[in-house]
């Protein structure tokens, strides 16, 4: 219980923080509208016996007074509407205001370098992850603070009710809701915590055995494992289904137990208002009424099955999510560089974790303002963890490093679901349409915006879709030249494009770069080519150093990758 | 299907009474979809239903009949001053009926759901079967990522619009009318406001909510779209950071959520009054039955009982069926979307098996080749003729080609010239349309494909990286492949020290965290532990390579093939000029000249 709260603290604290007035209001009217068809029942059962026992003698009938009860009932029946109405507006408000909290408070805190890169290493499992967890706590509110507020409320409005008529039976009908009406759904949250983690580890391996199924087909069928992927996937759906299945008789056990908790109260307080009518404690009527309030006791705390079955799914998702949602200290920046220099490292070791090996070991290395250098090795040889040092995404651990303000151009061009004018101003929020345009042309694509009807309107699809892959480069070329760093770095800018297009490019980089320091991580000849000194780093070593002009510097641009 | 189906299907027509204004609605969305979608659609609506799961919560519904009855009878007896023993015993009928009515209940969801689930998990074997086989070469054969969400989340909205949905459809068309005729015979009026506000409740959700609907679903796929617009902005978080734009991006959000927060409550306001008429008519139901009960007793009102006076019983038992009534029509509204997303998942579970194509031969048919291991392998190629489905130009036209064994064969060409298409054809990865393809001897087709497989091996040109470690992507999960065999091709392979620096450690999706060469390196190890293998096909396997590594990887390749016969296809003509023979392909080729 005790470690449940602290589970839900930060995202409790969250939907509290951001919504709180809608939020009670959410529960406040939810409650009422609970309340008021309880009494509507009650009443109307009060009603009908008292007019019945009225209307024996013809000089009651006519003493009775019908109106005032009528309208009650249609009061009631009107404000159920209403509170209901109001109910579904001030619930999906607060929901909608926190699901804006929460993804906001997600988007900060994944952007620290640390899950920053644990996304770029699986990023279709993450983000699945990701989804689903956020699924997961956007129900929190609905399906179990809701729904809990209003249990709560019923049972101090029956144990009300009820104890007007003798205080024994209100405390009974009130210990009898608060046992079974809550005892039920927490221990069914408690024995399907692990179905429900189960259930969303099977779904993950269902869709990692399905991308492994298509996307190595052809790897499978060559060696004749088509059929055994077929049925590990298979057996995934089975492992969910046998999940789905556990979970699913914990509900049905649940729903059955509010049934034969609710007969047995229903019974209970038939039995009871019968003695205390019997007694002469109370009249006819009220004992019909205390009957008609019993029968609509325990519907309420059918709203909280659902809740309390995912609530496993839940906690895991707040145990994942939660710990994010609290700010992160921001990055401690890079010292600026001295002198003439750019960039300074100096005996630096960089040890990434769970890694067996360092990244970088010991390494040395300064860049002259204006000069231009290639980084050049296989992946993994530590050409990113150099660029990282430089932006200051990465800590340095062992050794000093110096570098002026620098500007990323990634390996993979990153766009976004966006207008092309929001797409360019990530780099200078303040620039105008003309600036825009013309870092555009510079980057060869006047001829493609002008035909865009919508020009800088134009909406771009999710990660720049719409656009080829070298429009997508160019693109994030302009983006760069809108950004005025001294220092350039460049991650493999041309990979995956062809040759022509990756030759005018590379035309118009090494035009725009004029002035600047440019350091670029590449395998690939046409890239290094814009250097002049190339710096060949392996496992996590430089190994050699050529300036443009020797006869190691062509030798060692030869040995590259051409095309 | 047998006649079970069709007289579920019956059931199912008068449900659709009921439901008949919104599925005029729903209609609208139907047309919208691919004609493939609204014949599985159809074929979805003829879904069995699980009958006895169905009458057991009908059963549990109806129940409260006499639980009801026995209440007002009690009541009766508590104001006429009867002996609390007679009452004693109602409270245990009462009681009785009550937990009979919930293992009755309990009894029909676990059913349906058992059923319900069955039918994901067969439709989901069905997908994956279909999936399995649908040729590499066809062009619209899904990206893994959408199959994995189709087959994996979207196939879920299924199971609640099959256990739930459907029982509850049901339960709505049944039990009010069952309830109306139990008060018909003792009070006309009653019956009356009963009959009167239960079919006005769907026409004034379709009046409100024939706009609003629209427009709230619009919103939900935006709501979704909050979700797409996080993902897209931290798929890009590198460029993000880069630019400093992590704050600006953070408000962006902050402010996209809260327009549409704003945009969406507008449209709910007049999507919710759809339910809250629902709710009022409830309500009014309950009190316009309570009111005319209790006037009638008091002699107000004296029509409505067949000329007779209610009892108070009568009375009250009336008033305990009038929220019953309501109940199954509450219910349906509430789990009213599963129905379109279920649907939905239906249709895109058989669209991912629409297979334009298959690759020959599933592994199981087939028979067995008896053939000496030891001799490499023979490929010969008559009048092969082949095109892309819905393709009017051929890639091949009677093409011819001969590989004699132990020969290496480079077929050289540019992108786009057919050379990884006749790979795919000599690997049976897609079916042709004329010609043959005989491997020793034996033409290749659907009985033989997955025999002759066995003799080749397979290097692509970006290999899949599995999940799992470095070894589990060498064995692939093959029995003969043992500890030993993939530490000797580790070694061959030049792969060991990437191995020991990861040990067990899973590789990043899709290679992330290893170089091309690594990758290629491991499809050349998983090539070396093949012990059958008498046939090397290479589909551009140095493309993006630098020289050093290119270099050595073809060294071992060739060193691989030795004994066996290998073909390659490359657009690099140094690397070609390495093999024994060079056929080129737009000439050699496609001019039914080749050798």
């Amino acid at each position: 219980m005790m470690t449940l709260l602290r589970t839900l603290r930060p995202v409790v604290a969250l939907f509290y923080v951001e919504r709180r007035g809608m939020l009670m209001a959410g529960a406040l009217l939810a409650a009422v509208t609970v309340l008021a068809g309880i009494a509507l029942l009650g009443l109307s059962g009060w009603f009908i016996t008292a007019t019945a026992i009225a209307g024996l003698s013809s000089a009651a009938a006519i003493a009775f007074d019908v109106f005032a009860p009528a309208a009650a009932i249609r009061f009631l029946a009107l404000s159920r509407t209403a509170a209901r109405y109001g109910e579904r507006l001030a619930t999906h408000d607060a929901t909608l205001g926190v699901l804006a909290g929460l993804r906001e408070r997600l988007f900060r805190s994944w952007s620290q370098p640390r899950l920053a890169r644990d996304l770029q290493r699986r990023p279709a499992k993450l983000l699945f992850r990701l989804t689903a967890d956020i699924d997961a706590l956007d129900s929190l509110y609905l399906r179990v603070l809701v729904p809990l507020a209003v249990a709560l409320s019923t049972v101090l409005a029956v144990t009300v009710a009820l104890g007007l008529m003798h205080p024994l039976l209100g405390l009974g009908a009130g210990f009898w809701l608060l046992a079974t009406g809550l005892g039920i759904p927490l221990a069914a949250a408690r024995l399907s915590q692990a179905p429900s983690r189960r259930r969303a580890h099977a779904l993950e391996t269902l869709r990692s055995r399905t991308i492994d199924l298509v996307a190595g087909q052809t790897d499978l069928v060559m060696v004749g494992q088509l059929a055994a992927q077929q049925k590990a996937v298979t057996a995934a759906d089975r492992r969910l289904a046998q999940s789905d299945d556990a979970m699913n008789r914990i509900e049905t056990i649940v729903n059955a137990g509010f049934g034969a908790s609710s007969a047995i109260l229903l019974g209970g307080t038939l039995f009871a208002v019968a003695a205390l009518a019997n007694a002469g404690a109370i009249s006819g009527p009220v004992a019909a009424l205390g009957l008609l309030i019993a029968f609509a006791a325990l519907e309420p705390f059918a709203g909280l099955r659902r809740g309390a079955v995912e609530l496993g799914r839940t906690l895991l998702a707040a145990r994942r999510i939660g710990p994010s949602l609290t700010p992160a200290a921001p990055l401690a920046p890079v010292n600026p560089a001295k002198d003439e220099l750019a960039v300074q490292l100096v005996k630096v070791t960089v040890r990434h974790e769970r890694a067996p090996l360092p990244s970088l070991h010991d390494l040395s290395l300064s860049v002259a303002q204006g000069e231009r250098v290639a980084l050049i090795g296989s992946s993994g040889a530590g050409k990113s963890t150099v660029l990282g040092l430089i932006t200051g995404e990465l800590a340095v651990q062992e050794g000093r490093a110096e570098a002026r303000p620098a500007t990323l151009l990634t390996q993979r061009t990153e766009l976004f679901q966006d207008t092309l004018r929001d797409n360019l101003r990530l780099a200078a929020p303040t620039a105008g349409d003309a600036q825009l345009l013309g870092s555009i042309a510079q980057a060869g694509l006047a001829d493609l915006v002008a035909a865009l009807p919508a020009g800088l309107d134009t909406m771009l699809g999710e990660g720049g879709h719409g656009l080829s892959g070298g429009q997508a480069r160019r693109l994030a070329l302009a983006r760069l030249l809108l950004r005025d760093t001294p220092l350039w770095l460049l991650d493999e800018p041309t990979e995956g494009l062809d040759g022509e297009t990756a030759r005018d490019v590379l035309r118009r980089l090494a035009r725009l770069m004029h002035g600047r320091t440019v350091i670029i991580a590449t395998h690939i000849r046409r890239e290094a080519a814009i250097a002049n000194r190339l710096v060949i780093l392996e496992h996590g070593r430089i190994v050699a150093a050529h300036s443009r002009g020797t006869q190691d510097f062509d030798t060692a641009l030869a040995a590259l990758r051409p095309d | 299907m047998g006649p079970a189906a069709d007289a579920s299907s019956r059931t199912l027509h008068a449900e659709a009474d009921l439901a008949a204004e919104q599925d005029a609605l729903g209609e609208n969305a139907e047309t919208t979809r691919p004609k493939s979608a609204m014949r599985d659609t159809a074929k979805a609506r003829k879904l069995p239903i699980d009958r006895k799961a169905a009458i057991l919560q009908m059963s549990a519904a109806l129940l409260w009949l006499p639980q009801a009855g026995l209440l007002a009878i009690a009541v009766g007896q508590i104001v006429a001053g009867n002996a609390l023993r007679s009452i004693f015993w109602l409270s245990i009928a009462v009681v009785a009926i009550g937990i009979l009515r919930a293992l009755f209940d309990a009894a029909g969801t676990r059913r349906a759901f058992i059923a319900a689930r069955h039918v994901v998990s067969e439709r989901r074997e069905q997908a994956i079967a279909a999936l399995s086989l649908r040729s590499p070469l066809d062009i619209g054969r899904p990206a893994s990522g959408l199959a994995a969400s189709v087959l994996a989340e979207q196939a879920e909205a299924v199971l609640p619009y099959l256990a739930r949905f459907r029982p509850i459809r049901l339960k709505a068309t049944l039990v009010p009318v069952a309830i109306l005729l139990c008060v018909l015979p003792i009070s006309w009026v009653a019956a009356f406001v009963l009959l009167i506000s239960a079919p006005l409740i769907p026409l004034f959700m379709a009046l409100i909510g024939w706009r609003a609907k629209a427009a709230s679903e619009k919103q939900l796929v935006e709501m979704g779209s909050m979700n797409a617009f996080l993902l897209d902005r931290l798929r890009g978080l590198a460029t993000l950071r880069s630019f400093e734009a992590v704050e600006m991006t953070a408000q962006r959000l902050r402010a996209n959520a809260e327009s549409l927060r704003v945009r969406t409550m507008a449209v709910l306001r007049i999507a919710f009054l759809s339910s809250a008429v629902l709710e009022l008519f409830a309500a009014l139901g309950v009190a316009m039955v309570a009111v005319y009960v209790g006037f009638h007793l008091l002699g107000h009102l004296d029509f409505g009982a067949w000329g007779k006076r209610l009892s108070l019983a009568e009375g009250l038992f009336i008033l305990l069926l009038a929220p019953a009534f309501f109940e199954p029509l509450r219910e349906l509204a509430s789990v009213w979307h599963d129905r379109a997303a279920g649907e939905a998942a239906l249709a895109a579970l058989v669209d991912l098996a629409n297979a334009d194509g298959t690759i020959l031969g599933a592994e199981a048919a087939g028979r067995v080749l008896q053939r000496s291991r030891e001799k490499a392998t023979d490929v010969r190629i008559d009048e092969l003729s082949f095109r892309h489905a819905g393709s009017a130009s051929f890639v091949f036209e009677n093409t011819n080609l001969h590989v004699r064994p132990g020969e290496r064969v480079a077929l050289l060409g540019p992108s786009g010239s057919g050379k990884s298409t006749l790979l795919a054809l000599i690997a049976g990865l897609a079916s042709f349309e004329d010609g043959s393809i005989q491997i020793d001897g034996e033409p290749l087709g659907q009985t033989t494909a997955a025999a002759l497989r066995r003799q080749m091996i397979w290097i692509g040109q970006r290999p899949h990286i599995f999940a799992g470690s470095i070894s589990d992507n060498i064995s692939l999960g093959r029995q003969a492949v043992g500890s030993a065999a993939v530490d000797a091709a580790l070694q061959f392979a030049k792969l060991q020290h990437v191995a020991n620096a990861r040990g067990d450690a899973q590789i990043g999706e899709g290679g992330s965290g290893l170089s091309g060469g690594e990758i290629l390196r491991l499809a050349l190890a998983r090539a070396a532990v093949d012990p059958h293998g008498r046939l090397i096909i290479a589909d551009e396997p140095t493309a993006h390579l630098d020289f050093a590594t290119a270099n050595d990887i073809t060294e071992r390749l060739l060193r691989l093939s030795a004994g066996k016969t290998l073909i390659v296809a490359t657009h690099d003509p140094i690397l070609a000029s390495r093999f024994d023979r060079i056929i080129t392909m737009s000439q050699d080729v496609n001019s039914r000249e080749a050798a």
